[in-house]
């Protein structure tokens, strides 16, 4: 295994550096602590990985067995905007992500726990570094009037709401959240960057192995504490009990699920030999793998509860409650996670703004939905703006003020409102105003992907 | 050979086996032990998730064999690989899941830089040296040395 090692043009290290001094405070501390937590792991360095040694061959597609692409410049036009569009939303999505961790990365109640995601927090900006690397280090003025310049600075400009993935503007509002969005987004991540593995361009290829082997990490830092948790709340904690964890998967699932696009498309990617999997493929498999973790949170609570079963009465018996829908040897249905329907809450995608419940059921009317809504979602999270966007949105394409299209595509985008420094505010949060119904909707139902 | 084993899996662990390796775990040793496999885990796949290595049969945990490459344990600066745990479901012993689990992880070993694999073995545990040395371990001059504090 062969890696190669790279920095950013001097300028640009520094304005990562100083976006890093400001969303990510605690680095030095981190680094100044990082034999304390993890003794022996070689020290974090912030610079652009690339493994050698690669398939050279494009693996999928129309022009399978030719050789990878080197420069972006020997590729399509729409192939190579395809592939930009992808670098992009990506590095967005690593930055933005460290921009949630902060707000409410001191409330961790374990010191581990907190150590462990503000490691993650380091590493999601070394990933977001190679994607900038990617921007950098090619010349895209054939798909974009941006040169890679620009295109570093407006991603460092970018906060929380104005990012391009929908996961990645919606505030925490608790530790639960840190947590939770580790065993859930960055799975999400754990399969994009997988299926960019397998990129005919070959710079994305080669930088994927060391981020998968740091996202393996990121998972684990989610994972854990829930197990953790629900120990502790089988056991009456009164800290974070099961209903806090299920609202929080409400909250984030169906993020999740919008990040790999809409479920009718992905087809030009994998046409590309960008992707192996169409998006409704990887979805469905990363649901099935979220329903595989909410299982294993159950039986670390049955377990916790019952000391006296084995594992396999507490599969026995966790089957029983969930088909039954009843209380067996003191485990409620209700006292249990369970996963939340694909199309509850969804906001893009084929079920966008349609009234489905959290396990699948159909509601008549937008008030009776948002009060099934508020019984599922966290407090906090109701009372934040994301929320509130989503609820106005909702109400106008139900009372018809609202063409479908439009809803989907009103949530936050990016505006260029000047600048030129790499560490300025040129880019800002703007939802656009949406024109009422019959006002030039083109009926697209817009995918919040990066693909 | 059974159908089982041509339905087996092997592949680099995830945070998903938490669970299953903690049951295969309980199945050998008698013993429920979610918080130390938690944070066992979570020390490979912080280490290098791809040295480490799962067999899988019909979606479940029927092997697993942990590791990584060090340098300068016990004065061996040569880039290490060490095998430190291992365990194989009962009913699928005699199929070649170690076996498996071996070949996988050796090639990520070597590709990792390792020049030599290194594991030690608990003599009253019977079939682990045999095992070993059919993959082609050979003792080495290096002694074990315990003493208990307590």
């Amino acid at each position: 295994m062969n890696m190669t090692k790279t920095h950013l043009p001097k300028s640009f290290h520094q304005a990562v550096l100083k976006w890093k001094d400001t969303f990510l405070p605690d680095y030095e501390f981190l680094l100044d602590n990082w034999d304390k937590y993890f003794p022996k792991d070689p020290k974090f360095e912030l610079c652009a990985f690339r493994e050698m040694g690669m398939c050279s061959e494009i693996e999928c597609g129309e022009m399978k067995g030719k050789p990878k692409f080197t420069r972006s410049g020997d590729m399509e036009a729409n192939q190579s905007s395809h592939l930009l569009g992808a670098i992009k939303a990506q590095a967005s999505t690593e930055f933005g992500s460290i921009q949630q961790h902060q707000l409410t990365l001191a409330r961790a109640q374990e010191e581990e726990e907190q150590f462990w995601i503000l490691r993650m927090m380091a590493e999601e900006l070394r990933h977001g570094y190679q994607m900038l690397h990617l921007l950098m280090e090619d010349d895209w003025s054939a798909v974009s009037e941006q040169s890679g310049a620009d295109m570093v600075e407006e991603i460092l400009s970018m906060k929380t709401g104005s990012h391009i993935l929908g996961a990645f503007n919606v505030d925490f509002d608790s530790f639960v959240d840190n947590v939770t969005f580790c065993a859930l987004i960055d799975r999400v991540g754990k399969y994009q960057l997988s299926m960019q593995r397998v990129s005919a361009y070959k710079p994305m290829a080669e930088s994927m192995p060391q981020m998968l082997r740091e996202e393996a990490f990121h998972l684990a830092a989610g994972v854990v504490p829930l197990r953790r948790w629900m120990e502790k709340a089988a056991q009456d904690s009164v800290y974070i009990t099961t209903d806090d964890m299920q609202k929080a998967l409400n909250k984030w699932l169906p993020r999740g699920l919008e990040m790999f696009g809409d479920e009718r498309g992905g087809g030009t990617n994998v046409r590309y030999g960008l992707k192996p999997m169409k998006n409704a493929e990887a979805q469905e498999q990363y649901y099935e793998e979220v329903g595989k973790v909410v299982r294993d949170l159950n039986i670390r609570y049955i377990r916790a509860r019952l000391s006296e079963l084995n594992g396999s009465q507490a599969e026995a018996l966790l089957d029983k409650i969930l088909e039954e829908r009843n209380t067996q040897q003191g485990i409620a249905w209700r006292d249990l996670l369970h996963l939340p329907h694909m199309e509850f809450f969804r906001r893009r995608g084929v079920p966008a703004f349609k009234l489905v419940g959290w396990e699948g059921e159909q509601f008549e009317d937008v008030e009776s939905y948002l009060n099934h809504l508020a019984k599922h979602l966290p407090d906090a999270y109701r009372s934040g703006r994301d929320f509130k966007n989503y609820v106005e949105l909702l109400t106008g394409v139900h009372n018809g003020e609202l063409e479908l299209g439009h809803a989907v595509r009103a949530l936050p985008s990016l505006r260029r409102v000047g600048g030129v420094c790499p560490c300025s505010r040129a880019v800002r949060w703007v939802a656009e105003e949406p024109p009422p119904k019959g006002n030039g909707s083109d009926g697209d139902n817009g995918a919040d992907s990066i693909s | 050979m059974s159908e089982k084993s041509s339905e087996l899996q092997i592949r680099s662990l995830e945070d998903t086996d938490l669970g299953g390796i903690t049951a295969l775990d309980e199945k050998i040793g008698g013993e429920y032990r979610p918080e130390v496999w938690e944070r066992r885990i979570g020390y490979y796949l912080r280490r290098d998730p791809e040295a480490s290595v799962v067999a899988e049969a019909d979606g479940k945990v029927v092997g697993f064999m942990l590791g990584e490459v060090r340098s300068g344990e016990f004065g061996l600066e040569e880039p290490t690989g060490w095998i430190e745990v291992l365990g194989v479901d009962p009913d699928y012993r005699g199929q070649a899941v170690g076996r498996r689990l071996a070949d996988e992880m050796l090639e990520h070993l070597r590709r990792r830089g390792a020049t030599t694999v290194r594991t030690l073995v608990d003599e009253e545990m019977g079939g682990i040296a045999e095992f070993f040395e059919k993959l082609g371990f050979e003792p080495v001059p290096m002694r074990s040395f315990a003493k208990r504090l307590s």
